[in-house]
């Protein structure tokens, strides 16, 4: 594979398979020693990280699942689906779900957990924002978000911010202790905003467009410095993640079946991972390792784990 | 909070009741440091931590022995410990995390106001003020208690009092009226304010009287308060008055400064040297009293920032907040309901005030909020009134090459940083080593067993896709739609409406959703007890079921049928 600037690039090490139809999500646990899966095939696979054997097999939804978020703790999983329901998995527990959250009118796209893990935001495409407790289930509120389905939201480091982005176009920032809305984020030209989410400390916003571009906003100044492109992104939500475990990046996939790596002050191409048949629309990084995992649509259905390169870890 | 989007032209304080929390019979509230949990001491001897994000009950401490009414609750410094004093001469102290009482102990008498030592994390001592005596020290591990000095004799003799085993007085006189007293920032001393109307301040590890202030008209002090940062004292005092002092003393080594003014000298005229020490040690700025109405204050107490005193009326049967800056104005007075008011704080961080009445409610006041429109699209622009538009001359000229041309005037090279956080400035002396207790971990309660059957089918081993797959769980979902084809639609609306009650025994929560969710819940919703009907009337609706879905039982896949739509 083709290698650029950076000096160990990641390679292949694994690739997990078992689900039925094309992987909507993946993200690993906040101690990463888990990464869970979510797929249209309605079930969510959590694998462990050490020997990637599959821990548990999570059904119960009713449609396919497109999003899913760990708990601060890694105990408990929220995942949203298009039943238009947002489930909370107990993993500790027999991974039976432990409640589910009903309200949104629509199908149900992304969802997150807060910090500090009492509170879920959920996005739909009823276009509206959910903001639930986590104890009770009760949904403290509902914001009118967009005017497109909600692609993707966020907290931000504190949990005092949501950032959630539409197909309309904007990026919008809300309290979320009051729900009132903060800041809106739009170009010139408003290409429907596919994902976003805060930097990890909170200043920044990374918002991917469907013109294939990447965009790392300073959002208090409602303007964008970096912007990232020569990956493919102009049909489905690939969510984007920053990989700050050796060097900064910024990690996404992308519907040439790569996964694409820029360096986050340069914005050159670091490396393009090959080896997906289809286009991939879930990536997630390990918080401590070098390790990105990623899942591909419909005709792939696996998800694949690549790490950097050591003589001993490279799979044949 | 995020303290760079408070609009700092709009005053910083609370103008309307935005919520009221009741579960039991609250009497008493106090915020931990954060701000991110409200403890709040009931009529039947439990206390109840909220949640004050979420606004909702994440713990109860309770214990088969502490049944007696709370007088006052007292967080330590870093949220892990509570502790409560009751009517039955009781104080206890609780772990907050497991919930469990550590220790008990009882008193001589009744305290009105209890609280642990400021300046440990696991604090030992605390300060108690009865009902009708001096202050004392309490000695949580063994049940000790040192009785404070509450005046300054001629002779000298009642500046030093050796600790004795329980409430004697050193010199035999008889109780006093209740004294208010409180620590000091980091507990190294100890301001009481007397009877006389004095206010005393005694080092707290060998319980002399370093410092004396007379407070002018010398009446009655019932309460006495310090500012979050140690700033600024507040006493109440039985004229009516609320006086505000700046503190001179150093926040830190306060108690070493004092000795140092003290110092050797000659042994006579003690009083007159400690009033002299007094004045290097607290300073009159302001006093706040209603001259028309002449009311007495309860509860009074600073903003997180010191920037505001407000005060409550102790007039019968009233609920009036008053509030002041610190240069002295009456900014704001602020009406609650018709019970009387019982406890008051102000959120540590943001311009809110809780209040409690006497029916055992919190109300919870804050800002009134105006929506932001630029906030929504970056170009709105909020004009205060009507402004003529004068157009350019060129206006509406078509040039199509200026047009064209974009400014990119972002230098895309500069380094960005996205990883360092700023350490929030309002927490100056949060030391990192130490483990603060700021939330309590939210365990998701089970749902009902109605809904379980419909997420039959997880499994802990490797297994087939097809086996554990949707059929199976449809198929649950369809017979138990089947089964109960009135009650399951409504048990999984019903959680998703804001306005319902909680489910849990007991608790009652009414919440006033933001504007917007009223117009989306006036538009579609309608109380989910009423019979729900046939939806799909809405063009935008993207419900790939379209319309004429009865939930009479007839099954259309297992769509969670609702009433929005």
């Amino acid at each position: 594979m083709p290698d650029m600037a950076h000096p160990r690039p990641y390679a292949l090490h694994t690739t997990l398979e078992g689900h039925g139809r094309a992987v909507c999500a993946v993200k690993f646990s906040p101690d990463g020693s888990l990464l869970a899966s979510a797929s249209a095939d309605k079930i969510l696979r959590v694998w462990s990280t050490t020997d990637f054997s599959l821990r548990a097999e999570l059904s119960g939804h009713d449609e396919g699942v497109s999003d899913l978020s760990f708990s601060s703790d890694g105990r408990y999983l929220c995942s949203a689906s298009d039943d238009r329901t947002v489930r909370i998995w107990d993993l500790a527990a027999a991974a039976a779900p432990v409640k589910t959250l009903t309200g949104h009118t629509n199908y149900v796209f992304c969802c997150s957990y807060n910090p500090h893990s009492n509170m879920i935001a959920s996005g739909s495409f009823d276009e509206t924002v959910r903001v639930w407790e986590v104890k009770s289930g009760k949904c403290l509120r509902v914001l009118p978000a967009h005017s497109e389905p909600v692609t993707a939201v966020d907290f931000s480091r504190d949990g005092s911010l949501i950032v959630s982005s539409s197909y309309d176009g904007l990026s919008r920032v809300w309290d979320s202790g009051n729900g009132h809305c903060i800041k809106t984020l739009i170009d010139d030209d408003s290409p429907p905003v596919s994902f976003a989410k805060f930097s990890p400390n909170g200043k920044f916003i990374l918002a991917a467009t469907l013109d294939s571009t990447l965009r790392l906003w300073n959002f208090s100044a409602g303007k964008f410095l970096k912007t990232y492109t020569g990956h493919v992104n102009s049909k489905f939500s690939i969510p984007a993640t920053f990989s700050i475990t050796n060097g900064n990046y910024v990690v996404s996939g992308s519907e040439d079946n790569c996964v694409y790596m820029w360096d986050l002050q340069t914005r050159k191409i670091a490396q393009k991972l090959e080896g997906h048949t289809d286009g991939v629309v879930a990536v997630s990084c390990h918080p401590s390792e070098n390790m990105i995992a990623s899942g591909a649509l419909g005709n792939d259905k696996t998800v694949k784990i690549w790490v950097q390169k050591n003589e001993d870890q490279l799979e044949d | 909070m995020n303290a760079t989007i408070v609009d700092p032209l709009q005053g910083d304080f609370p103008e309307v009741i935005e919520e009221y929390l009741q579960h039991g019979n609250m009497k008493c509230i106090a915020f931990n440091r954060r701000g991110t949990l409200l403890a709040a001491g009931c009529a039947d001897g439990s206390c109840v931590i909220w949640d004050f994000e979420t606004r909702g009950v994440a713990k109860e401490l309770r214990d088969k022995d502490c049944i007696a009414p709370i007088t006052s609750v007292c967080w330590s410094k870093y949220g892990h410990y509570i502790l409560a004093s009751a009517t039955d001469k009781s104080l206890t102290l609780w772990n907050v995390l497991n919930g469990k009482k550590i220790t008990r102990i009882t008193l001589q008498q009744t305290t009105l106001h209890a609280c642990l030592h400021p300046g440990s994390c696991t604090p030992s001592l605390c300060l108690a003020c009865p009902l009708s005596s001096a202050p004392i020290l309490v000695d949580l591990n063994n049940g000790s208690s040192t009785v404070l000095p509450v005046t300054v004799s001629d002779t000298g003799n009642g500046t030093t009092a050796a600790s004795h085993p329980r409430n004697k007085f050193s010199d035999g006189s008889p109780p006093f009226t209740p004294t208010a007293a409180t620590f000091n920032k980091y507990g190294d001393l100890i301001y009481l304010g007397n009877s006389k109307g004095e206010i005393l301040i005694v080092d707290s590890k060998n319980i002399r009287v370093n410092a004396v202030i007379p407070i002018p008209g010398g009446s009655v002090v019932k309460d006495i308060v310090f500012s979050r940062n140690g700033q600024y004292l507040l006493t109440n005092s039985n004229d009516r008055v609320i006086r505000v002092y700046d503190n001179l003393l150093p926040k830190k080594g306060a108690a070493k400064e004092l000795e140092m003014m003290s110092g050797t000298d000659d042994k006579l005229f003690e009083i007159e040297k400690l009033k002299e020490i007094g004045t290097k040690c607290l300073h009159l700025s302001r006093e706040f009293q209603d001259v028309v109405t002449k009311i007495q204050w309860k509860a009074p107490c600073f903003s997180g920032d010191g920037e505001w005193v407000i005060g409550a009326s102790a007039s019968k049967g009233e609920h009036k907040l008053y509030i002041w800056d610190r240069a002295g104005h009456l900014v704001k007075i602020l009406e609650g309901p018709k019970e009387a008011l019982i406890d008051l704080a102000w959120h540590p961080i943001r311009p809110l005030v809780v209040s409690v009445s006497v029916a055992g409610v919190v109300y919870i006041w804050a800002k009134d909020y105006t929506e932001n429109w630029s906030a929504f699209a970056p170009d709105f622009k909020e004009l205060e009134e009507n402004e003529e538009y004068i157009e350019r001359e060129d206006e509406f000229d078509l040039m199509p090459e200026s047009e064209k041309v974009k400014e990119l005037d972002i230098n895309q090279d500069e380094e960005v940083d996205i990883l360092t956080v700023e350490k929030d400035s309002a927490f100056s002396d949060s030391d990192a080593s130490q483990d603060e207790l700021c939330f309590l971990p939210a365990i998701p309660l089970p749902d009902v067993p109605e809904q379980q059957d419909k997420c039959l089918g997880s499994s802990l081993k490797l297994e087939d896709s097809n086996h554990t797959g949707s059929p199976f769980s449809v198929e649950a979902a369809q017979n138990g739609q089947t089964i109960l084809p009135a009650s399951s639609p409504f048990e999984v609306v019903g959680n998703s409406t804001p306005e319902e009650a909680a489910g849990t025994a007991g608790m009652k929560r009414k919440r006033k959703p933001s504007a917007k969710g009223m117009e989306l819940q006036e538009e579609k919703g309608r109380k989910p007890q009423k019979k729900v009907k046939s939806t799909g009337k809405s063009s935008k609706s993207k419900n790939k079921n379209g319309d004429g879905i009865d939930t009479n039982g007839s099954v259309l896949d297992d769509d969670v049928t609702d009433e929005y739509l």
